[in-house]
Protein backbone atom coordinates (compact mmCIF):
# COMPACT_ATOMS: atom_id res chain seq x y z
CA UNK A 1 0.00 0.00 0.00
CA UNK A 2 2.65 2.50 1.21
CA UNK A 3 4.78 2.12 -1.93
CA UNK A 4 1.59 1.86 -4.35
CA UNK A 5 0.91 5.67 -3.17
CA UNK A 6 3.88 6.73 -3.55
CA UNK A 7 3.53 6.56 -7.12
CA UNK A 8 2.75 10.21 -8.07
CA UNK A 9 -0.47 10.64 -9.78
CA UNK A 10 -1.53 7.16 -8.63
CA UNK A 11 -3.73 7.76 -5.50
CA UNK A 12 -5.92 10.53 -7.27
CA UNK A 13 -6.42 8.19 -10.44
CA UNK A 14 -7.51 5.26 -8.23
CA UNK A 15 -9.87 7.56 -6.24
CA UNK A 16 -11.57 8.52 -9.57
CA UNK A 17 -11.87 4.77 -10.68
CA UNK A 18 -12.91 4.33 -7.01
CA UNK A 19 -15.71 6.89 -7.07
CA UNK A 20 -16.96 5.46 -10.91
CA UNK A 21 -17.09 2.18 -9.50
CA UNK A 22 -19.40 2.97 -6.87
CA UNK A 23 -21.29 5.41 -8.75
CA UNK A 24 -21.97 2.11 -11.18
CA UNK A 25 -23.08 -0.02 -9.03
CA UNK A 26 -25.24 2.10 -7.23
CA UNK A 27 -27.16 3.46 -10.17
CA UNK A 28 -27.58 -0.31 -10.89
CA UNK A 29 -28.76 -1.07 -7.67
CA UNK A 30 -31.35 1.96 -7.40
CA UNK A 31 -32.06 1.90 -11.52
CA UNK A 32 -33.97 5.47 -11.88
CA UNK A 33 -33.51 7.29 -14.36
CA UNK A 34 -32.39 9.91 -12.32
CA UNK A 35 -29.16 8.13 -12.26
CA UNK A 36 -27.63 6.54 -15.10
CA UNK A 37 -24.88 4.44 -14.66
CA UNK A 38 -21.18 5.54 -14.78
CA UNK A 39 -20.55 4.07 -18.30
CA UNK A 40 -23.37 5.64 -19.99
CA UNK A 41 -22.53 9.01 -18.51
CA UNK A 42 -18.64 8.27 -20.00
CA UNK A 43 -19.52 7.26 -23.16
CA UNK A 44 -21.67 10.57 -23.73
CA UNK A 45 -18.44 12.21 -23.27
CA UNK A 46 -16.90 12.31 -26.54
CA UNK A 47 -20.02 13.44 -28.00
CA UNK A 48 -20.12 16.56 -25.88
CA UNK A 49 -16.36 17.54 -26.65
CA UNK A 50 -16.59 17.28 -30.54
CA UNK A 51 -19.92 19.40 -30.55
CA UNK A 52 -18.71 22.73 -31.65
CA UNK A 53 -21.78 24.43 -29.76
CA UNK A 54 -20.60 22.83 -26.26
CA UNK A 55 -17.36 23.28 -26.95
CA UNK A 56 -17.81 26.82 -27.52
CA UNK A 57 -19.91 27.40 -24.64
CA UNK A 58 -17.05 26.10 -22.51
CA UNK A 59 -14.24 28.10 -24.11
CA UNK A 60 -16.55 30.79 -23.63
CA UNK A 61 -16.98 30.14 -19.76
CA UNK A 62 -13.49 29.60 -19.88
CA UNK A 63 -12.15 33.00 -21.04
CA UNK A 64 -14.50 34.87 -18.62
CA UNK A 65 -13.22 33.23 -15.79
CA UNK A 66 -9.79 33.70 -16.83
CA UNK A 67 -10.24 37.72 -17.88
CA UNK A 68 -12.28 37.82 -14.54
CA UNK A 69 -9.39 36.03 -12.77
CA UNK A 70 -6.53 38.26 -14.30
CA UNK A 71 -8.18 41.75 -13.24
CA UNK A 72 -8.99 39.87 -9.82
CA UNK A 73 -5.03 39.65 -9.51
CA UNK A 74 -4.42 43.16 -10.73
CA UNK A 75 -6.23 44.89 -7.90
CA UNK A 76 -6.51 42.02 -5.23
CA UNK A 77 -2.44 41.78 -4.37
CA UNK A 78 -1.71 45.52 -3.85
CA UNK A 79 -4.47 46.26 -1.89
CA UNK A 80 -3.73 43.34 0.06
CA UNK A 81 -0.11 43.91 0.49
CA UNK A 82 -0.86 47.67 1.35
CA UNK A 83 -3.05 46.44 3.94
CA UNK A 84 -0.79 44.09 5.37
CA UNK A 85 1.89 46.93 6.19
CA UNK A 86 -0.19 49.95 6.88
CA UNK A 87 -3.02 49.90 10.09
CA UNK A 88 -5.07 52.97 8.32
CA UNK A 89 -5.47 50.97 4.93
CA UNK A 90 -6.48 47.57 6.97
CA UNK A 91 -8.29 49.68 9.25
CA UNK A 92 -10.32 51.06 6.11
CA UNK A 93 -10.81 48.06 3.93
CA UNK A 94 -11.56 45.15 6.83
CA UNK A 95 -15.38 46.48 8.26
CA UNK A 96 -16.19 46.63 3.97
CA UNK A 97 -14.57 43.03 3.43
CA UNK A 98 -16.14 42.02 6.25
CA UNK A 99 -20.03 43.01 5.34
CA UNK A 100 -19.40 41.51 1.64
CA UNK A 101 -17.58 38.44 2.85
CA UNK A 102 -20.89 36.17 3.35
CA UNK A 103 -22.89 38.00 0.57
CA UNK A 104 -22.65 34.72 -2.45
CA UNK A 105 -21.39 36.84 -5.62
CA UNK A 106 -22.74 34.80 -8.04
CA UNK A 107 -26.21 35.98 -5.89
CA UNK A 108 -25.60 39.38 -7.49
CA UNK A 109 -26.17 38.22 -11.16
CA UNK A 110 -29.86 39.73 -11.06
CA UNK A 111 -28.88 43.24 -10.33
CA UNK A 112 -25.83 43.23 -12.13
CA UNK A 113 -26.88 41.90 -15.27
CA UNK A 114 -29.82 44.85 -14.56
CA UNK A 115 -27.06 47.41 -14.87
CA UNK A 116 -24.78 45.36 -17.12
CA UNK A 117 -26.82 43.67 -19.29
CA UNK A 118 -26.55 40.00 -20.07
CA UNK A 119 -23.18 39.85 -21.38
CA UNK A 120 -19.62 39.41 -20.81
CA UNK A 121 -19.38 42.56 -18.74
CA UNK A 122 -21.85 41.16 -15.83
CA UNK A 123 -20.49 37.54 -15.45
CA UNK A 124 -16.64 38.79 -15.59
CA UNK A 125 -17.30 41.48 -12.54
CA UNK A 126 -19.23 38.60 -10.58
CA UNK A 127 -15.95 36.24 -11.20
CA UNK A 128 -13.82 39.41 -10.44
CA UNK A 129 -15.72 40.22 -7.24
CA UNK A 130 -15.41 36.30 -6.07
CA UNK A 131 -12.03 35.67 -6.63
CA UNK A 132 -10.82 39.25 -5.54
CA UNK A 133 -11.74 38.59 -1.56
CA UNK A 134 -9.60 35.24 -0.78
CA UNK A 135 -6.37 36.62 -2.70
CA UNK A 136 -6.90 39.96 -0.54
CA UNK A 137 -7.44 38.29 2.62
CA UNK A 138 -3.88 36.03 2.07
CA UNK A 139 -1.82 38.92 0.27
CA UNK A 140 -2.83 40.26 3.35
CA UNK A 141 -1.72 37.94 6.10
CA UNK A 142 1.15 37.15 3.63
CA UNK A 143 2.27 41.11 4.38
CA UNK A 144 1.58 41.10 7.78
CA UNK A 145 3.63 38.38 9.01
CA UNK A 146 7.33 40.09 6.64
CA UNK A 147 9.73 39.79 9.68
CA UNK A 148 10.46 43.70 10.56
CA UNK A 149 14.40 43.47 10.54
CA UNK A 150 14.13 42.98 6.48
CA UNK A 151 12.29 46.02 5.76
CA UNK A 152 14.45 48.14 8.50
CA UNK A 153 17.70 46.79 6.19
CA UNK A 154 15.97 47.69 3.61
CA UNK A 155 15.15 51.14 4.39
CA UNK A 156 18.84 51.73 5.89
CA UNK A 157 19.81 50.92 2.71
CA UNK A 158 17.63 53.61 0.98
CA UNK A 159 14.98 52.10 -0.70
CA UNK A 160 11.61 54.20 -0.69
CA UNK A 161 8.04 52.73 0.64
CA UNK A 162 6.79 51.70 -3.49
CA UNK A 163 10.06 49.84 -3.97
CA UNK A 164 9.92 48.50 -0.39
CA UNK A 165 6.66 47.07 -1.10
CA UNK A 166 7.79 45.73 -4.49
CA UNK A 167 11.14 44.02 -3.57
CA UNK A 168 10.50 43.04 0.01
CA UNK A 169 7.08 42.60 0.99
CA UNK A 170 5.73 40.71 -2.25
CA UNK A 171 8.15 38.33 -2.50
CA UNK A 172 8.36 37.97 1.11
CA UNK A 173 4.27 37.52 1.04
CA UNK A 174 4.50 35.20 -2.00
CA UNK A 175 4.27 32.39 -0.94
CA UNK A 176 0.76 33.40 1.26
CA UNK A 177 0.15 34.96 -1.72
CA UNK A 178 -0.04 31.65 -4.02
CA UNK A 179 -2.26 29.66 -1.31
CA UNK A 180 -4.75 32.76 -2.24
CA UNK A 181 -4.63 32.50 -5.40
CA UNK A 182 -4.80 28.50 -5.29
CA UNK A 183 -7.99 29.19 -3.34
CA UNK A 184 -9.49 32.17 -5.64
CA UNK A 185 -8.96 29.53 -8.99
CA UNK A 186 -11.36 27.19 -7.58
CA UNK A 187 -13.63 29.79 -6.53
CA UNK A 188 -13.42 31.40 -10.12
CA UNK A 189 -14.74 28.16 -11.08
CA UNK A 190 -17.64 27.86 -8.87
CA UNK A 191 -18.71 31.18 -9.64
CA UNK A 192 -18.35 30.96 -13.38
CA UNK A 193 -20.42 27.56 -13.22
CA UNK A 194 -22.92 29.20 -10.32
CA UNK A 195 -23.10 32.49 -11.99
CA UNK A 196 -24.44 30.61 -15.67
CA UNK A 197 -26.62 28.50 -13.61
CA UNK A 198 -28.70 31.92 -12.23
CA UNK A 199 -28.30 33.83 -15.66
CA UNK A 200 -28.69 31.02 -17.34
CA UNK A 201 -27.91 32.32 -21.08
CA UNK A 202 -24.88 30.71 -22.29
CA UNK A 203 -21.68 28.77 -20.66
CA UNK A 204 -21.39 25.40 -18.63
CA UNK A 205 -24.30 26.56 -16.23
CA UNK A 206 -26.28 26.68 -18.95
CA UNK A 207 -25.24 23.48 -20.73
CA UNK A 208 -26.11 21.93 -17.73
CA UNK A 209 -29.82 23.04 -16.52
CA UNK A 210 -30.61 22.49 -20.91
CA UNK A 211 -30.04 19.46 -20.33
CA UNK A 212 -31.49 18.44 -16.98
CA UNK A 213 -35.09 20.25 -18.65
CA UNK A 214 -34.75 18.43 -21.52
CA UNK A 215 -33.81 14.94 -19.30
CA UNK A 216 -30.77 14.46 -21.42
CA UNK A 217 -29.55 13.00 -18.04
CA UNK A 218 -26.46 11.46 -19.37
CA UNK A 219 -25.52 15.07 -20.50
CA UNK A 220 -25.71 16.05 -17.37
CA UNK A 221 -23.49 13.66 -15.60
CA UNK A 222 -21.27 14.09 -18.53
CA UNK A 223 -21.15 17.68 -18.23
CA UNK A 224 -20.56 17.29 -14.29
CA UNK A 225 -17.74 14.99 -14.59
CA UNK A 226 -16.33 17.65 -17.50
CA UNK A 227 -16.43 20.64 -14.73
CA UNK A 228 -15.02 17.99 -12.22
CA UNK A 229 -12.27 17.52 -14.77
CA UNK A 230 -11.78 20.99 -15.11
CA UNK A 231 -11.46 21.75 -11.63
CA UNK A 232 -9.18 19.06 -10.77
CA UNK A 233 -6.35 19.76 -14.02
CA UNK A 234 -6.61 23.62 -12.87
CA UNK A 235 -5.72 22.93 -9.24
CA UNK A 236 -3.28 20.38 -10.47
CA UNK A 237 -1.69 22.66 -13.18
CA UNK A 238 -1.48 25.33 -10.29
CA UNK A 239 0.53 23.48 -7.45
CA UNK A 240 3.06 22.28 -10.33
CA UNK A 241 3.23 25.99 -10.63
CA UNK A 242 3.10 26.67 -7.74
CA UNK A 243 5.87 24.66 -6.24
CA UNK A 244 8.03 26.24 -9.13
CA UNK A 245 8.03 29.56 -7.76
CA UNK A 246 7.69 29.16 -4.33
CA UNK A 247 9.92 26.57 -3.99
CA UNK A 248 11.92 27.82 -1.77
CA UNK A 249 8.63 28.17 0.96
CA UNK A 250 7.40 25.32 2.88
CA UNK A 251 4.40 23.97 1.35
CA UNK A 252 1.82 25.31 3.57
CA UNK A 253 -1.50 23.64 2.63
CA UNK A 254 -1.81 20.55 1.47
CA UNK A 255 -5.28 20.58 -0.49
CA UNK A 256 -7.02 24.31 -1.73
CA UNK A 257 -10.10 25.15 0.51
CA UNK A 258 -12.82 26.18 -1.90
CA UNK A 259 -15.99 28.32 -0.88
CA UNK A 260 -18.38 30.13 -2.91
CA UNK B 1 -3.86 49.27 21.42
CA UNK B 2 -5.36 52.41 23.22
CA UNK B 3 -8.85 53.13 23.28
CA UNK B 4 -8.39 56.62 21.35
CA UNK B 5 -6.45 54.78 18.73
CA UNK B 6 -9.35 51.82 18.48
CA UNK B 7 -11.97 54.71 18.20
CA UNK B 8 -9.95 56.34 15.29
CA UNK B 9 -9.66 52.59 13.97
CA UNK B 10 -13.04 52.57 13.68
CA UNK B 11 -14.09 55.53 11.96
CA UNK B 12 -11.54 54.87 9.53
CA UNK B 13 -13.57 51.67 8.97
CA UNK B 14 -17.06 53.04 8.80
CA UNK B 15 -15.55 55.37 6.24
CA UNK B 16 -15.99 53.48 3.00
CA UNK B 17 -19.34 52.06 3.77
CA UNK B 18 -20.82 55.41 4.67
CA UNK B 19 -19.19 56.98 1.18
CA UNK B 20 -20.72 53.93 -0.80
CA UNK B 21 -23.87 54.53 0.53
CA UNK B 22 -23.06 58.61 -0.15
CA UNK B 23 -22.39 57.14 -3.70
CA UNK B 24 -25.41 55.71 -4.22
CA UNK B 25 -27.67 57.53 -3.01
CA UNK B 26 -25.93 61.00 -4.81
CA UNK B 27 -26.36 58.43 -8.10
CA UNK B 28 -30.19 57.54 -7.16
CA UNK B 29 -31.14 61.19 -6.23
CA UNK B 30 -29.29 62.77 -9.23
CA UNK B 31 -31.95 61.09 -11.35
CA UNK B 32 -28.85 59.44 -14.18
CA UNK B 33 -29.99 56.23 -13.22
CA UNK B 34 -33.84 55.48 -13.13
CA UNK B 35 -35.36 54.38 -9.63
CA UNK B 36 -36.53 50.54 -11.42
CA UNK B 37 -32.43 50.16 -11.51
CA UNK B 38 -30.96 51.90 -8.58
CA UNK B 39 -33.72 52.17 -5.80
CA UNK B 40 -32.47 55.25 -3.16
CA UNK B 41 -30.68 53.43 0.18
CA UNK B 42 -33.53 54.86 2.17
CA UNK B 43 -35.89 53.26 0.17
CA UNK B 44 -34.24 50.07 0.33
CA UNK B 45 -33.53 50.12 4.25
CA UNK B 46 -37.29 51.17 4.71
CA UNK B 47 -37.88 47.94 3.24
CA UNK B 48 -36.11 46.38 4.49
CA UNK B 49 -37.52 47.16 8.01
CA UNK B 50 -40.99 46.68 7.03
CA UNK B 51 -39.78 43.39 6.12
CA UNK B 52 -38.62 42.70 9.84
CA UNK B 53 -42.11 43.11 10.96
CA UNK B 54 -43.51 40.85 7.84
CA UNK B 55 -44.31 36.97 9.47
CA UNK B 56 -43.80 35.27 5.39
CA UNK B 57 -40.12 36.89 5.38
CA UNK B 58 -39.50 35.27 8.93
CA UNK B 59 -41.38 32.26 7.54
CA UNK B 60 -38.82 32.39 4.42
CA UNK B 61 -35.65 32.79 7.23
CA UNK B 62 -36.38 30.19 8.99
CA UNK B 63 -36.31 27.72 6.06
CA UNK B 64 -33.18 29.08 4.69
CA UNK B 65 -31.90 28.78 8.30
CA UNK B 66 -32.96 24.94 8.93
CA UNK B 67 -31.50 24.29 5.51
CA UNK B 68 -27.95 25.93 6.58
CA UNK B 69 -27.67 24.48 9.72
CA UNK B 70 -29.27 20.89 8.59
CA UNK B 71 -26.50 21.18 5.92
CA UNK B 72 -23.62 22.35 8.48
CA UNK B 73 -24.25 19.69 11.42
CA UNK B 74 -24.10 17.15 8.72
CA UNK B 75 -20.69 18.45 7.34
CA UNK B 76 -19.60 18.76 10.84
CA UNK B 77 -19.73 15.19 11.91
CA UNK B 78 -18.80 14.22 8.45
CA UNK B 79 -15.50 16.23 8.53
CA UNK B 80 -14.40 16.08 11.85
CA UNK B 81 -15.09 12.37 12.03
CA UNK B 82 -13.00 11.24 9.06
CA UNK B 83 -10.49 14.29 9.81
CA UNK B 84 -9.69 12.59 12.73
CA UNK B 85 -9.82 8.74 11.69
CA UNK B 86 -7.52 9.50 8.82
CA UNK B 87 -5.10 10.80 11.71
CA UNK B 88 -5.74 7.60 13.88
CA UNK B 89 -5.32 4.85 11.50
CA UNK B 90 -3.18 4.55 7.93
CA UNK B 91 -5.67 2.85 6.34
CA UNK B 92 -8.47 4.98 6.32
CA UNK B 93 -5.56 8.08 5.75
CA UNK B 94 -4.90 6.73 2.45
CA UNK B 95 -8.28 5.90 1.33
CA UNK B 96 -9.25 9.56 2.28
CA UNK B 97 -6.31 11.63 1.51
CA UNK B 98 -6.43 10.75 -2.69
CA UNK B 99 -10.18 10.99 -2.32
CA UNK B 100 -10.23 14.36 -1.04
CA UNK B 101 -7.84 15.55 -3.75
CA UNK B 102 -10.08 14.62 -6.36
CA UNK B 103 -13.40 16.09 -4.83
CA UNK B 104 -11.94 19.20 -2.75
CA UNK B 105 -11.75 21.03 -6.36
CA UNK B 106 -14.48 20.27 -8.15
CA UNK B 107 -16.93 22.73 -7.68
CA UNK B 108 -19.95 20.96 -5.72
CA UNK B 109 -22.25 23.32 -7.34
CA UNK B 110 -21.92 21.12 -10.42
CA UNK B 111 -23.35 18.40 -8.63
CA UNK B 112 -26.51 20.23 -7.42
CA UNK B 113 -28.59 18.70 -10.67
CA UNK B 114 -27.58 15.51 -10.11
CA UNK B 115 -28.76 15.76 -6.12
CA UNK B 116 -32.03 17.08 -7.35
CA UNK B 117 -32.56 14.63 -9.96
CA UNK B 118 -31.59 11.85 -7.08
CA UNK B 119 -32.66 13.94 -3.90
CA UNK B 120 -35.75 15.90 -5.37
CA UNK B 121 -36.65 19.56 -5.51
CA UNK B 122 -37.35 20.07 -2.27
CA UNK B 123 -35.15 20.52 1.19
CA UNK B 124 -32.87 17.30 0.55
CA UNK B 125 -31.03 18.16 -2.41
CA UNK B 126 -30.11 21.42 -0.91
CA UNK B 127 -28.81 19.85 2.39
CA UNK B 128 -26.64 17.78 0.48
CA UNK B 129 -25.17 20.43 -1.72
CA UNK B 130 -24.44 22.42 1.47
CA UNK B 131 -23.62 19.93 3.33
CA UNK B 132 -21.02 18.71 0.40
CA UNK B 133 -19.79 22.51 0.14
CA UNK B 134 -18.94 22.91 4.05
CA UNK B 135 -17.35 19.35 4.87
CA UNK B 136 -13.69 20.17 2.90
CA UNK B 137 -12.78 22.82 5.07
CA UNK B 138 -13.90 21.54 8.10
CA UNK B 139 -11.82 17.77 7.25
CA UNK B 140 -8.62 19.47 6.07
CA UNK B 141 -8.68 21.74 9.09
CA UNK B 142 -9.56 18.48 11.46
CA UNK B 143 -7.14 16.30 9.73
CA UNK B 144 -4.48 19.22 9.77
CA UNK B 145 -4.93 20.12 13.17
CA UNK B 146 -4.90 16.58 14.69
CA UNK B 147 -1.82 15.57 12.61
CA UNK B 148 0.19 18.41 14.14
CA UNK B 149 -1.15 17.82 17.77
CA UNK B 150 2.61 16.69 20.00
CA UNK B 151 2.85 12.76 20.42
CA UNK B 152 4.34 13.53 23.89
CA UNK B 153 0.87 14.02 25.10
CA UNK B 154 -0.53 11.31 23.58
CA UNK B 155 2.27 9.13 25.07
CA UNK B 156 1.60 10.44 28.04
CA UNK B 157 -2.42 9.59 28.06
CA UNK B 158 -1.45 6.16 26.84
CA UNK B 159 1.11 5.65 29.85
CA UNK B 160 -1.30 6.94 32.22
CA UNK B 161 -3.58 3.96 31.08
CA UNK B 162 -6.07 4.98 28.40
CA UNK B 163 -6.75 3.27 25.54
CA UNK B 164 -5.42 4.13 21.90
CA UNK B 165 -8.95 5.06 20.67
CA UNK B 166 -10.00 7.44 23.73
CA UNK B 167 -6.79 9.12 23.28
CA UNK B 168 -7.55 9.93 20.03
CA UNK B 169 -11.42 11.29 21.29
CA UNK B 170 -10.22 12.37 24.96
CA UNK B 171 -6.72 14.14 23.92
CA UNK B 172 -6.26 14.22 19.65
CA UNK B 173 -8.81 16.35 19.03
CA UNK B 174 -8.93 18.12 22.17
CA UNK B 175 -5.72 19.84 21.85
CA UNK B 176 -6.60 20.28 17.86
CA UNK B 177 -9.99 22.11 19.04
CA UNK B 178 -8.83 25.64 17.65
CA UNK B 179 -7.77 24.22 14.17
CA UNK B 180 -11.29 22.44 14.16
CA UNK B 181 -12.91 25.47 15.37
CA UNK B 182 -11.43 27.29 12.66
CA UNK B 183 -12.45 24.55 10.03
CA UNK B 184 -16.34 24.69 11.33
CA UNK B 185 -16.13 28.73 10.74
CA UNK B 186 -15.16 28.53 7.50
CA UNK B 187 -17.86 25.89 7.03
CA UNK B 188 -20.50 27.70 8.05
CA UNK B 189 -20.02 30.82 6.01
CA UNK B 190 -19.88 28.67 2.95
CA UNK B 191 -23.02 26.99 4.24
CA UNK B 192 -24.41 30.70 4.21
CA UNK B 193 -23.16 31.17 1.15
CA UNK B 194 -24.34 28.16 -0.19
CA UNK B 195 -27.88 27.72 0.70
CA UNK B 196 -28.86 31.04 -0.84
CA UNK B 197 -27.74 30.09 -4.21
CA UNK B 198 -29.14 26.74 -4.10
CA UNK B 199 -32.37 28.73 -3.11
CA UNK B 200 -31.49 30.86 -6.66
CA UNK B 201 -30.86 27.96 -8.99
CA UNK B 202 -34.29 26.33 -7.79
CA UNK B 203 -36.49 26.72 -4.96
CA UNK B 204 -39.71 28.27 -3.84
CA UNK B 205 -39.60 29.30 -0.30
CA UNK B 206 -36.17 30.80 1.34
CA UNK B 207 -33.91 33.93 0.86
CA UNK B 208 -32.73 33.21 -2.43
CA UNK B 209 -36.07 32.57 -3.54
CA UNK B 210 -37.13 35.87 -2.28
CA UNK B 211 -34.32 37.55 -4.43
CA UNK B 212 -35.12 35.57 -7.47
CA UNK B 213 -38.76 36.21 -7.34
CA UNK B 214 -38.23 40.21 -6.61
CA UNK B 215 -35.47 39.96 -9.76
CA UNK B 216 -38.27 38.29 -12.19
CA UNK B 217 -41.37 41.00 -11.46
CA UNK B 218 -38.40 43.92 -11.71
CA UNK B 219 -38.79 44.61 -7.99
CA UNK B 220 -34.88 46.29 -7.38
CA UNK B 221 -35.93 47.52 -3.98
CA UNK B 222 -36.93 43.95 -2.85
CA UNK B 223 -34.23 42.25 -4.29
CA UNK B 224 -31.52 44.33 -2.51
CA UNK B 225 -33.20 42.95 0.62
CA UNK B 226 -32.38 39.34 1.02
CA UNK B 227 -28.44 40.12 -0.29
CA UNK B 228 -28.74 42.60 3.07
CA UNK B 229 -30.51 40.33 5.08
CA UNK B 230 -28.19 37.16 4.32
CA UNK B 231 -25.26 39.53 4.39
CA UNK B 232 -26.26 40.25 8.23
CA UNK B 233 -27.46 36.87 8.68
CA UNK B 234 -23.43 35.52 7.90
CA UNK B 235 -21.94 38.79 10.31
CA UNK B 236 -24.15 37.03 12.83
CA UNK B 237 -23.46 33.73 12.31
CA UNK B 238 -19.96 34.83 12.61
CA UNK B 239 -20.09 37.01 15.40
CA UNK B 240 -22.44 34.13 17.71
CA UNK B 241 -19.46 31.45 16.00
CA UNK B 242 -16.62 33.61 17.75
CA UNK B 243 -18.28 33.80 21.11
CA UNK B 244 -18.79 29.92 21.18
CA UNK B 245 -15.01 29.73 20.26
CA UNK B 246 -13.86 31.78 22.74
CA UNK B 247 -15.87 29.55 25.22
CA UNK B 248 -14.91 26.63 24.08
CA UNK B 249 -11.41 27.64 24.12
CA UNK B 250 -11.06 29.51 27.17
CA UNK B 251 -8.31 27.25 28.54
CA UNK B 252 -6.37 28.01 25.52
CA UNK B 253 -3.52 30.56 24.79
CA UNK B 254 -4.40 33.49 22.83
CA UNK B 255 -4.15 33.09 19.17
CA UNK B 256 -3.14 36.03 17.03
Amino acid sequence: MKRLSQIPGLPPLLACAGLLGVWEVAARIIGISGLPPAHEALRELPKILTDKESLLNILDSMRRMLIGFSLALIVAVPIGLMMGRARLVAAFFNPLLMIIYPVPKAALMPLIMLWLGVGDASKTLVIFLGVSLPVIYHAYQGARAVEEKMLWSAAAMGLGPAARLLRIVFPAALPEIMVGIRTGLVLALITMVTSEMIARKQGVGDLLFNALAMAQYETVYATIIIIGMLGFVIDAAFEKLRFRVVAWAEPTHDIAVGST
Amino acid sequence: MTAGRRTVEIAIGILPIALLIALWHALAASGATPAAILPPPAAVFARLLQQFGNAQYWDNVAITLFRLFSGFSIAVVIGVSLGLAATGSRLIESLVRPLVRVLAPLPKVALYPAMILILGFDHASKITLVAADAVFPILLATYQGTMAVEPKLVWSARAAGTSQRMALFKVVLMAAMPSVLTGCRIGLIISCIVVFLAEMITSTEGLGYLLVRAGRNFETVDMFVPLISISILGLTLNAAFNMLRGYLLRGFPEEH
